[in-house]
């Protein structure tokens, strides 16, 4: 298993990308796609725990985990702010015009769009999120 | 994330590289801002050496692009890798902004 422990701060975000793509690098079978749909939703999933999770307290840690397991890559992503779960929300209005456009909401969505298993765990010690994605197909 | 500004004709080009996140984005919508207030408002945003945006970079795209619009000018992507090309698809931008192969590509259609 591969994991890193990082301060809930916007700028940790590259260091998680890098370690991603550095871990995706050492397994075969795992192309530049799949690297990116990790790096977006787990980016995506961090952004939302430093500015939400951790909001009105002192920045505590993100704990990042990535286990290979064959046909899949299991993420793992542990805080101890605020619960804050990633709720599958509507998709936002794809065909809008551009003055109706949403500006928000696209975050939660394209980590349903690019990983097959989401679950959210909570208790005093901590939230854990852990997505599954599926080697043999990229979603999306 | 770094940003080079082409004056060029008959619109400009605004290159990035590097990652468009969270913690980089707001520079972007600050610059592009800047540029659209000062009548850069016909832009090629060459994302050609981006090798990472996400929805934070969208918003940046998507202020811009209404402010271009809103001065009867417009924005249009070029040269995105297919990391980020995906991203553009997934939220449907493509289907309110054109892409290009290339920042030649998207210069040249200001013309036409």
């Amino acid at each position: 298993m591969h994991q890193i422990t990082r301060s809930a701060e916007l700028t940790s975000l590259p260091e998680f990308r890098k370690y991603i793509n550095l871990a995706c690098s050492h397994h075969s079978g795992i192309d530049k796609q799949i690297t990116y749909d990790l790096q977006l939703a787990v980016d995506e999933a961090c952004t939302n725990i430093i500015t939400h999770g951790y909001q009105g307290m002192n920045p505590g840690s993100i704990i990042l985990s990535l286990e290979f397991k064959g046909a899949y890559i299991e993420v793992t992503i542990t805080d101890f702010g605020h619960a804050f779960e990633p709720i599958q929300t509507p998709a936002p209005d794809l065909e809008a015009g551009l003055e109706d456009r949403p500006t928000g909401g696209f975050g939660l969505y394209f980590i349903y769009q690019t990983m097959d298993e989401i679950e959210y765990t909570t208790n005093p010690y901590g939230n854990r999120l852990t997505f599954i994605k599926k080697l043999e197909s990229a979603v999306g | 994330m770094d940003i080079n500004f082409l004056e060029k004709h008959p619109a400009d080009i605004v290159q990035v590289s590097g990652s468009v996140d969270a913690l980089t984005a707001s520079v972007l919508t600050d610059f592009l801002s800047l540029k659209i207030s000062q009548d850069h408002t016909n832009l090629v945003l060459d994302l050609n050496q981006v090798e990472f945006m996400s929805s934070a970079g969208l918003r940046s795209v998507l202020a811009a692009l209404k402010e271009c619009r809103n001065k009867g000018g417009d924005l249009r992507i070029a040269g995105a890798q297919p990391g980020v090309e995906k991203v553009l698809k997934m939220s449907g931008f493509t289907n309110i902004l054109k892409i290009f192969p290339d920042s030649e590509n998207a210069l040249a259609s200001f013309s036409n």
